[in-house]
């Protein structure tokens, strides 16, 4: 027990400190592979369209259907876009909608949570009856119907991952609270006389945040499969958006005369997801985080 | 592809089957038809044929329901439910011979008080039919005898045989209290079951007064929202027949095994196009700048893959030999000259719209290359691609400022001008109103003498090359794509059209 110790009863394990994190990420192959690919894919994603050989959208009537050669990379599609310059803008726009919504919905579904779960009573059974009738819905299946509402507007699939995931989140942070709610030093914090604000936030979330991390994680990947899988049904974006689903659904039409134009962005989708996913199994064993 | 062998064979040999024995047991009557031909199309939403448009609405209409008079592949008339008809010397009055033996699918026979019937109610401005408008002419309609129908007409109208050939014309029971639900026709086809969007079940009329036709048992028509699922079912067996289609799914079906491939010339098209009754496309600098800042023959290349031809801003396409001109230069592509008329019209800053576009053929990409060129001129636009069914069944299609819309051919050049661009015409999508071109089009339809609609037709092109509010980037080929194992598939320009009671199953 060093200094970790004022902030009462936690574990040092259990601390979170970002760059521990990341070094024994890096001690485990499967996840040093899977943290390798998501920091490529945000590096794609922050320098991108400089390194972009095109522009997102830049036609080149020439150059259509083109095999991947040094040239085009990844070939060009039907309208003589190049689809390595497209994958790598659509790396920026999917990590942006995947990341800022899940950080939200992490965010809220926390927040309501804690709140709900150290509260307990009435208003936690009531708040827990309306997240299940809406866990019952499958999250594509609520995308869908809320995409209906707001209208395809591109900040829309924003509102839509927030509203979806929030539940889910808040579910697991509620967990948390559950399990710890009644250890020694949330007691002795409001034998303290500490306001409720100080022990769900100072006490009891500290003990949360390796949980939420992995979930948060794990949201992510699920954030970037919703927003292409809206994409490939043709909601939330619009053409020429290069949205890695709808550059999908556009190429599959082509796909016996450009199959390249369809695979690449496929293969970013499922490369990405992919090592999110190692990224937040290695997340849960470093942080010691049970279960899952 | 192993999916669609496996899926092909079993049926194709079972119907090879049903036929020979079917073919041995009646060997001295005419040969009962036999099998069933499933055709893939988009799902329809009106089943009044006064209100018909898409081509699956006209392909089902056409085989439940007769016209007076069709037009064969070759642009031709030839008659239909009328036998045969004269016309006076002064082009006035036409005298149509029903055929014999024709009845309705609920047994009653066909008399001439039902066409007067059907074309008092095509023509009643109440009921509100689009052919309203082409049927504006006739003066009166009435029954001769036991089978003639006499029709007089205010002028005369060398195209009339081919507006009585309309969509939207064909013949119902005299009194049809509701004619969207009662599929009583006359047609090669009845009515088994129509279930929305999932598909309508066909069965052959036995009673059909044409010989030899239906040549199948059975047709379906099954509902696809989306066009490559459509062709995919075509791969895997599950349809036989799908028409209209984008370029790149007619490339890909063209290597497909067990598949026969289909393309035709027509004079369809995709109209890009401006309303011109509000703010910005009332300004003709604005109607300029966006024909300045398009590229035809590019996106001809890119989205038509070489089959059709380059558009030249008006519905009279290369296919009308008689009237088509190049007389009149379309301006180059301009981009600078764009910007400065944008900028004249008050949009020194660029302009903002949505491009609207349905979700079928290629007009998704259409909506793609044009915001590219476009852009360069300083128009920004963010497309907004709609289900086809949709964009046309709400009436948003005329609603929209800046549009797509895809145009099926038609027999004629007059009928686009009388519906889609004279001043308040039921489908004139880009609000135009321009009363020099209006009388252009009144003469093209009414003088008997050619050269005079020939000129006519040629300023009209004139006209809406210089100030059209509309865009027609390109003519298309008209696509088929049908299973091996049918015979008498002939496809007709506008698809919807394709007369299927020809079809067989090989011998």
């Amino acid at each position: 027990m060093t200094k970790e110790s004022t902030t009462a009863g936690v574990t040092p394990a259990r601390v979170w400190r970002p760059f521990t994190v990341l070094t024994r990420l890096f001690g485990r192959p499967a996840s040093a592979a899977g943290t390798s690919i998501v920091l490529i894919f945000l590096l794609m994603a922050l320098i991108g369209p400089w390194i972009a050989p095109y522009g997102v959208n830049e036609q080149i009537p020439s150059e259509t259907r083109q095999a991947p050669s040094p040239d085009h990379w990844f070939g060009t599609d039907h309208l003589g876009r190049d689809v390595f310059s497209r994958v790598l803008f659509g790396a920026r726009d999917i990590l942006l909608l995947a990341g800022l919504g899940t950080f939200l919905a992490v965010l809220a579904g926390t927040a309501i949570g804690l709140l709900s779960g150290y509260r307990g009573g009435t208003f936690d059974e009531a708040l827990m009856r309306v997240f299940d009738s809406l866990l019952a819905i499958p999250a594509l299946l609520l995308a869908l119907l809320l995409l209906g509402v707001v209208g395809p507007a591109r900040n829309a699939l924003l509102i839509v991952i927030v509203f979806v995931y929030t539940p889910i989140v808040a579910r697991v942070a509620r967990s948390v609270v559950l399990s710890v709610k009644s250890k020694g030093f949330v007691q002795a914090a409001r034998m303290r006389g500490e306001s409720e604000t100080w022990i769900i936030f100072r006490e009891i979330l500290p003990s949360a945040f390796p949980t939420l991390t992995v979930e948060g994680a794990l949201r992510f990947s699920y954030a970037i499969f919703l927003i292409a899988a809206l994409g490939f049904l043709g909601i939330g974006v619009q053409p020429p958006n290069p949205n890695w689903g709808l550059m999908v659904a556009e190429a599959r039409e082509h796909v016996f005369q450009t199959p390249w134009a369809l695979w690449m962005p496929a293969l970013a989708i499922s490369v990405l997801v992919i090592g999110v996913n190692l990224m937040a199994d290695g997340l849960r064993r470093v942080l010691r985080v049970p279960g899952a | 592809m192993k999916m669609s062998i496996f899926g092909f064979r079993p049926t194709s040999l079972s119907m090879v089957i049903a036929a020979s024995l079917t073919l041995a047991a009646c060997a001295s009557a005419a040969p009962e038809p036999v099998g069933v031909i499933r055709v893939g199309m988009q799902p329809m939403v009106q089943t009044d044929p006064a209100f018909i448009s898409s081509d699956t609405e006209v392909l089902f209409a056409n085989h439940v329901y007769d016209y007076l008079v069709d037009v064969n592949p070759q642009n031709q008339v030839v008659p239909r439910l009328a036998a045969e008809w004269s016309v006076s010397d002064d082009g006035l009055i036409y005298t149509f011979t029903l055929a014999e033996g024709v009845k309705f699918h609920d047994g009653t026979s066909l008399t001439p008080e039902d066409v007067v019937w059907t074309l008092d109610r095509l023509r009643d401005q109440d009921v509100g039919s689009p052919a309203a408008d082409l049927y504006g002419n006739i003066e009166a309609i009435q029954a001769i005898g036991d089978n003639q129908v006499r029709i007089n007409l205010d002028q005369p109208n060398p195209f009339f045989l081919y507006d009585l050939s309309d969509n939207h014309a064909l013949i119902l029971k005299a009194n049809t209290p509701d004619p969207a639900t009662a599929f009583n026709g006359t047609g090669p086809f009845k009515v088994e079951s129509y279930s929305p969007e999932d598909r309508i079940v066909l069965t052959a009329n036995e009673d059909y007064f044409v010989e030899g036709a239906p040549g199948l048992a059975g047709m379906e028509i099954i509902f696809f929202n989306e066009d490559s699922a459509m062709a995919d079912a075509l791969r895997g067996g599950q349809i036989d027949l799908m028409m209209r289609m984008s370029t790149a799914l007619f490339e890909s079906l063209k290597v497909a095994p067990g598949i026969e491939t289909y393309d035709i010339p027509t004079n369809g098209f995709d109209l890009v196009r401006l309303r011109s009754d509000r703010a910005p496309g009332n300004d003709p600098r604005v109607v300029q700048a966006f024909k300045l800042a398009t590229d035809r023959a590019e996106i001809f290349e890119l989205i038509q893959q070489g089959y059709g031809a380059v558009g030249r801003d008006s519905p009279i396409g290369p296919l009308y030999v008689d009237y088509y001109s190049e007389e009149e230069q379309i301006p180059a592509r301009d981009v600078e000259a764009a910007r400065a008329l944008l900028a004249e019209a008050g949009y020194e800053d660029g302009l903002q719209m949505e491009l609207h576009t349905p979700d079928t053929g290629g007009r998704p990409d259409l909506g793609a290359v044009l915001k590219e060129q476009w852009r360069e001129a300083g128009i920004e636009v963010e497309i907004i691609v709609e289900p086809e069914s949709v964009y046309y069944g709400a009436d948003g299609w005329l609603e929209v400022d800046l549009g797509i819309t895809g145009w099926g051919s038609r027999p004629i050049p007059q009928f686009y001008l009388d519906v889609m661009l004279k001043c308040g015409a039921k489908w004139n999508e880009s609000h135009f109103c321009d009363q020099e071109f209006d009388d252009l089009v009144d003469i093209a339809g009414s003088t008997l003498d050619e050269d005079v609609r020939k000129a006519a037709y040629r300023d009209i092109q004139r006209i809406l090359i210089e100030r059209g509010p509309v865009i027609i980037p390109y003519y298309f080929a008209q696509f088929a794509a049908i299973r091996e194992g049918y015979e008498g598939f002939e496809l007709k320009a506008f698809a919807g059209r394709t007369d299927l009671s020809q079809v067989s199953l090989s011998q």
